[in-house]
């Protein structure tokens, strides 16, 4: 931005100028590092999410998260490092409501239950009571 | 070439103000920040997932500052959908805790309420000892009345056993009598009739046609009055009988006259004249044809009828 100012110094300057902010406007938008770690961390959300009985209580959401993983492992193959982190991360959180949305289902099964049985108890000896 | 590198400076430059400033304004981004001050409103979400809450905010700081920075739309939007997905994730973290108290106050509830079951099988228990005992009790103070009754009762028993020996006693002298009796009626040639007892006494105790007694009819009268003496309970009637010569009238007479006699005898040997009644029939009641002369003395009759017990003469 301000190297568009500045371009009324010598077309040297100018050529060194616009190089610069190429090179600078490039490494903002596309200098990310390899998302191996990213990566190696989504595919462990979506196997904690998976024994969790994710494909069960949240298949939407594994759904997505084990194709954007896929689409990560991708993306970094073509060295689209930027997507492959972004598709690493939305994959994680993706994997983490999975596990969430699963291990809430189940909490509230196991609730449901106890309040059943304990429904049961208590006219079970209200009768005996009688 | 310089116009060129002008024009390729300002596309440059337009693609950078294009690609990093032209957003001051992202759906996806408002939407996040609409779910993450929904939940962050919600006070059970902001207790029991502050953690996931926290995580969610920073995305959205991470989102505003590239949304202001004029990054890209597409990292915006990333940035803004973990933004939501982690405000989705608190949601779910607050509703699985709540059910995990949900749990834990249920595994509590059922405790109370099995001890709130055995606390009633106690008092159930408790209740049904104190009727046992109650009940032993009842039981104790009716063994201890049978008991007692059981001593009353044998004394009642030796009382009924005196008593049957007394009755057992009487009944020998009741025997006794009754044998007594049979012998004197016996004597009397008494016969058990419809009527009751009936004595018959033939025309031997009189003349013909005379209503004196003979001493040898005194002599059976006497018997009579025996027996009476020692009944006094019971009444006589005598009643005269002829057999069918003569006239009416006067068989009739004779008869009544004759059973005053015995009648006057008997006051005369003691026995009240209430107890004694007469009756003379004549000729009205015989016993046998009055067509030979052996019939005839069967028909002149003295028939004394001995009332029951209670002093009730059948009538003819």
């Amino acid at each position: 931005m301000i190297t568009k100012l500045n371009f009324s110094k010598t077309c040297q300057i100018q050529r060194t100028g616009l190089v610069l902010a190429a090179v600078l406007f490039v490494a903002g938008c596309a200098s990310t590092p390899p998302p191996t770690g990213p990566i190696a961390t989504a595919r462990a959300a979506v196997s904690a999410a998976n024994s969790a009985g994710g494909n069960e209580f949240a298949p939407t959401e594994i759904k997505s998260a084990m194709v954007k993983l896929e689409a990560a492992e991708l993306a970094m193959v073509k060295k689209d490092y930027l997507h492959a982190l972004w598709l690493a991360e939305e994959s994680e959180v993706d994997a983490q409501l999975a596990e969430a949305k699963t291990r809430s289902a189940k909490a509230q099964k196991v609730a449901e239950t106890l309040r059943e049985d304990s429904r049961v108890l208590r006219q079970e000896i209200n009768r005996n009571a009688q | 070439m310089r116009n060129n590198n002008y024009l390729t400076l300002s596309l440059v430059a337009v693609a950078i103000l294009s690609g990093c400033n032209s957003m001051s304004h992202n759906a996806a981004l408002t939407d996040a920040h609409a779910n993450y001050d929904r939940a962050h409103n919600t006070p059970p979400i902001r207790q029991l997932a502050p953690l996931e809450l926290n995580q969610a905010k920073d995305s959205l700081i991470k989102a505003d500052a590239a949304l202001r920075k004029g990054e890209s739309t597409e990292a915006v939007n990333h940035l803004a959908y973990m933004a939501s997905q982690q405000v989705a994730i608190a949601h779910l973290t607050a509703k699985h805790k709540t059910a995990e108290l949900a749990v834990t106050h249920a595994n509590a509830n059922r405790d109370q309420v099995r001890l709130e079951a055995r606390t009633a099988e106690a008092d159930a228990a408790k209740l049904q000892l104190a009727i046992v005992q109650e009940v032993s009790e009842i039981q104790a103070n009716d063994l201890a009345a049978a008991a007692a009754n059981s001593e009353s009762d044998q004394a009642i028993i030796a009382l009924q056993d005196r008593k049957l020996n007394e009755l057992a006693a009487n009944s020998e002298s009741d025997q006794a009598l009754i044998v007594l009796q049979d012998k004197q009626l016996n004597e009397l040639k008494a016969k058990q009739t419809k009527r009751g007892l009936v004595v018959t006494l033939g025309d031997v105790l009189f003349g013909t046609n005379q209503a004196e007694l003979k001493a040898s009819g005194v002599s059976n009268v006497q018997k009579l009055a025996d027996f009476l003496k020692q009944h006094p309970q019971r009444k006589v009637l005598i009643e005269g009988h002829t057999d069918n010569r003569g006239s009416n009238s006067l068989n009739q007479a004779l008869s009544s006259r004759r059973a005053n006699s015995v009648r006057t005898a008997l006051v005369e040997m003691g026995i009240n004249s209430n107890r004694v009644t007469t009756n003379g029939y004549g000729e009205l009641f015989p016993v046998a044809s009055n067509h030979t002369a052996a019939d005839r003395q069967l028909n002149r009759r003295i028939e004394i009828i001995f009332s029951d017990d209670s002093g009730n003469i059948v009538p003819r």
